[in-house]
Parts: structure tokens; sequence; C-alpha cells
């Protein structure tokens, strides 16, 4: 009995050691965002004496033009995204056609193609389509690739559902688009949901493609302009941190909401390979 | 006849057919089209803007006698080296530890705050690295008090650390996602197992040995994957915090390709690196599907 309670506080113990090392680093972040530029050289590890908010006014000054951008371009991408992925993987699920399968597969191959690979030619298109410095220069092309997991996803799903449903509605005289928005789409909303918000958290992280086509400073998405931000607040921790922190909040807010869901989907294997 | 029965079949479909047109569009466009381009453009000299032309494999070869492309290779192998022993180490390690808990509960509250950094966007914890290893940054003041000021450097600056400190950016490397799978693989592990071990006699760590790892073959496999593919065409902690730098010390063959591509419009060039990451990636995604068998694929619930 003395030997298991031990085992059980070792188990405890370092559990706490992992998760303080963890989080340290974001717990640093969060009071030296508070702190003035003396305080932070003279009291750098300990809390804020006095709590200088002026560092958020100061860095919402500069970040929140990112803020909006990257709201834009991850909403739309996330919208298209979904629209696109839940009726062409319904099609495929439900339907039987002539080369059904060979364009299926057409699809799903290109899971295996990495970005490395079309980085360069990608951005010759787009320049060539005089998409650079616009919003679309990142949408299309997000909507675009991330279609092609998302396909992956839904389809495997939508084919799970039993067929009785589908055939009562056909038998009721529904058309294709019916169907889908009535059945197919209110049946997989939990899937349709995990997608959406990885698909937001992916665009909103991306740094390469939008550091490569956009390089007008009022079009930075969040991850580009708080590279920028970096450079010009180099020695002002202050506001610096304070930015790091408001480029961070749409993406907390999303999982405050949605985080639970989330997790729900990957210990219960929602998305499967 | 039949012919005419397929064409009729098609013309039925019509509409079906319509409504992909959309997503092969984009596919076409920014997907297909690019894919191919980047494997003819490898066989060209090219800038991207007018002048190509045509010079057969003289781009692989130039690439395997550029000494900057052979430092990116070691640094890679040793980045994915490095990538894929912490990532089945210290996540499973953390999913063990957290699923063996007796209290439900803090069991629950440990999961959640482990899961936390997932809610952090990544370009702001590189961001954060980049500041603990400045020189004025938080490493090297814990070092100044705890007296240790002679390790103290600028740790990305430093020829002899820049790299190392790239593999410790995220230290004690919990990543979120690796450790849900790891988390979800073990509570789907059959409880009849470990009933029937323990009137077998075995201890939990056997226990570990014997049933948790065989039976999370699928999700380290999984996870060893991406991993490797993730490290292999992945630049985007030298995008924000080294280019690569000091010198070559944190060049990889990614950040080799941008730099060709986007620096000095050696567009052909920088296909042929694209190429060769395609084709590295291709063969240890096939290598590893078909040496390390496993029961499921992904974050398997089975």
């Amino acid at each position: 009995m003395n030997k298991a309670y031990i085992g059980e506080f070792f188990k405890h113990f370092s559990i706490i050691i992992l998760i303080l090392l963890t989080l340290y680093p974001f717990f640093f972040l969060i009071i030296s965002s508070l702190k003035s530029h003396e305080e932070f050289t003279h009291n750098f590890l300990g809390f804020p004496a006095h709590i200088r908010w002026v560092n958020y006014t100061a860095a919402w000054k500069a970040v929140s033009r990112y803020i909006y951008n990257s709201l834009i371009m991850s909403s739309l991408t996330v919208v298209m995204v979904v629209f696109l992925s839940s009726y062409v993987g319904y099609i495929f699920a439900r339907y039987k056609f002539p080369g059904r399968d060979f364009l299926f597969y057409a699809i799903i191959s290109l899971l295996m193609i990495p970005g490395a690979l079309t980085l360069i030619p990608q951005f010759i298109i787009v320049k060539n389509l005089g998409l650079l410095n616009t919003r679309w220069a990142c949408i299309l092309p997000w909507t675009s690739g991330g279609q092609i997991f998302a396909i992956f996803v839904i389809h495997s799903f939508m084919s799970s559902l039993p067929e009785e449903l589908f055939e009562a509605a056909r038998v009721d005289g529904a058309g294709i688009f019916q169907i889908y928005a009535r059945i197919a789409v209110p049946l997989s909303y939990p899937t349709l949901v995990t997608i959406a918000i990885m698909h937001f958290v992916g665009t909103w992280n991306d740094i390469i493609w939008p550091l490569v086509t956009i390089t007008k400073p009022e079009l930075r998405p969040v991850t580009v302009g708080i590279m920028a931000f970096n450079s010009a607040y180099y020695q002002n921790y202050g506001p610096l941190f304070a930015g790091y922190i408001l480029a961070s909040i749409p993406l907390v807010i999303l999982f405050i909401f949605t985080m639970r869901f989330y997790i729900q989907g990957l210990l219960s294997g929602a998305i499967k390979m | 006849m039949r012919e005419n029965s397929l064409l009729k079949n098609i013309y039925k479909n019509k509409f079906i057919y319509l409504s992909l047109v959309p997503t092969f569009a984009f596919l076409l466009t920014f997907n297909y089209f690019p894919a191919i381009n980047a494997l003819y453009h490898s066989l060209f000299e090219w800038d991207g803007i007018g002048y190509e032309k045509f010079i057969g494999i003289n781009n692989f070869i130039n690439l395997f006698k550029d000494p900057v492309f052979i430092i990116a290779l070691k640094n890679v192998s040793i980045l994915a080296i490095a990538g894929v022993i912490i990532s089945i180490t210290f996540p499973l390690l953390a999913a063990e530890l957290t699923f063996n808990l007796r209290n439900l509960r803090m069991q629950y509250l440990y999961r959640t705050m482990f899961v936390v950094p997932m809610v952090v966007p990544g370009v702001v914890i590189l961001l954060l690295w980049g500041f603990i290893y400045r020189a004025d940054g938080l490493l090297n003041k814990i070092l100044i008090t705890m007296d240790l000021s002679n390790l103290a450097r600028p740790w990305l600056g430093d020829f002899k650390t820049a790299l190392y400190a790239i593999i410790f950016i995220g230290f004690p490397w919990i990543g979120s996602f690796n450790y849900l799978i790891y988390l979800a693989g073990l509570q789907s592990i059959n409880r009849e197992l470990f009933e029937s071990s323990i009137i077998d006699g075995a201890t939990r760590l056997q226990q570990i040995f014997y049933i948790d790892i065989p039976m999370l073959l699928g999700q380290i496999k999984l996870i060893l994957i991406l991993t490797i593919i993730g490290v292999m065409q992945g630049y985007t902690i030298q995008i924000v915090l080294t280019q690569g730098g000091p010198g070559y010390s944190t060049m990889v063959p990614g950040m080799y390709m941008y730099n060709s591509a986007f620096q000095y419009y050696k567009m052909g060039y920088g296909c042929a690196i694209g190429t060769f990451l395609f084709g590295v990636i291709l063969f240890l995604t096939i290598i590893s599907r078909k040496y390390i068998q496993a029961p499921t694929e992904f974050g398997g619930a089975k």
C-alpha cells in the first residue's frame, strides 16, 4: 500500500515538473509583457511591481492590422475549404458515376506531394495571375491545398453513414444538393468543425507562403507581421511581449470554445488514415 | 452500343461532374500544375521570368558538388535523428505518466495543461525561444544567477551551439499533438490485456514494454513518419530565427531552396532541391510503411 502511494507521488511529481518546464516560457512572457523597461532589466524574473497596460496599447497599434488581415484570410479560406470539401466528399461517398474511383484517387494522391516541391512554380503562377500583394495570393492556394486532406477525411466519414437515410430522402424526391444540405451536412457536423479548426489554425500559422507572396506591410498576416514587429521592437521588451500575446489571442479564443471538441476528436480517432 | 451507354451514363450524371469542376480547377492550377512544373524545371536553368535552358541532370550533379547543400544535408540529418528520438520518447513518457494516474480528475487537469501550448501560434513560440537564446535573454540570465556566466553566449549566434539550440527549442518537447495521439492509443488498449498480465504477475514496467509499446506501434509509426517528413522539408525555424546562419551552421535543404529561388533567382536549381526533397520523403514513407508493421494507422480507437 505504502509502495503504491510512493509510486503515485512520483508520477504526480514528474508530471508537475514537465508541466512547469513546458509552461514556464509562457508564464515568463505574460509577466514580462506587463513590466516597464527599467523593471524588466532590474527585476528580470519576478512579478511586476507596477502593471503597465500601456505596453498593450502600444503593441495593439502595431499588431491590430495584422490580426485583422489574418482573420479575413483564414476565415475565407476555412469557409471555402469546408464548403468545397464537404460537397465533393459527399458526392464521392454517396454517388456512383463513371470515373469516380479514378478521380478520387487523383485527388488523394496529392497528399504525397510535399509543399517544398510546389513552392516555386506556385509562386510563379500566383505572380502570373497578378495576385501578388493581394489577400487572394494566400486564400486561393490555401483553399486548393486544404481541400485535399479535408475531402479525404469527409469522404471516409460520409461513406460510413447508413444508406437508408439517403435512400429515404431520394424516395421523397430530394435532389443532390438538398440531400447534401439537409442530411449529409447536419450528420457530419463534428467532422466539419474539426476540419474548420485545423485549417483555421494551419493558415493562421503559415509563414513561408505569405512571406513570399505578400510584401506590402498593410496586407501582412500575423505571422509575417509579428516578425517585422519583432525587429522594430527588438529592445522594447514590454510592448514586444505584449505584441506576442495579442497575436495569440484569436487562437486562444478559438480554442476556448472548441478545444474540448478538438481533443475529443483526436482522442476518439475522428481523423483516421 | 456499349460506348453509347457509357456516354448516356456520363450525360445522366452531368450535374455531378459539374459540381466537381471548382475543386479540380483549383487543384489543376495550384497543385497538379506546380508539381509537374517543378519536376520539369528541375532539369532547367531557369530565372522564373523568361530565361530557361535545358541542362539535363546538371542541377542535380551541381547540387552534390555544392558544399552548402552538403552542409544542409548533414544538418537536416542531425535534426531528423534528434526529432525522431525526441518525438517517440518525451511525449510518450508524458502520456504514460498521465495515463497511469489513479486520480482521474488530476489526469484531466494535467492533460489540459499539456495541451495549452497548442493555442499559441507557432511563430510566437519560435520568437519566444529566440528571446530565450538571446545574449541578454532568459537562458543567459538564469545561467548568470546560477554563477555559470562563463557558459553564457548568444546561443543562436554561435557557430558551435546554433544547431543544438534549434534542437532544444520546445524543451521538454511534449508536443500537444503527439501527446494526445499517444494518450488516445493508451486509452484504446483492451483492459483485459492488463488484467490477465497482472494475474501472470507482470509489473507495470513489464506491461509498458510488453503491452503498451507493442500496442502503440501504429501511433509510434505515424508520429515517426510525420516527424521525418516535417523535419526533412521544414525550414520555418530558420526563416524566423537564423536564416540558416551563422555562416551555414543551421542551413537545411528547404532554406537553401528558398534562398536559391527568392534571393538568387536560381529557380531551376531551387526546383531541383524541391524534387530531391520529394524523392527523399517518398522513399522514407514507402520504407517506413513497408518495414514497420502495425495494426492501426492513425490515432486508432479500434
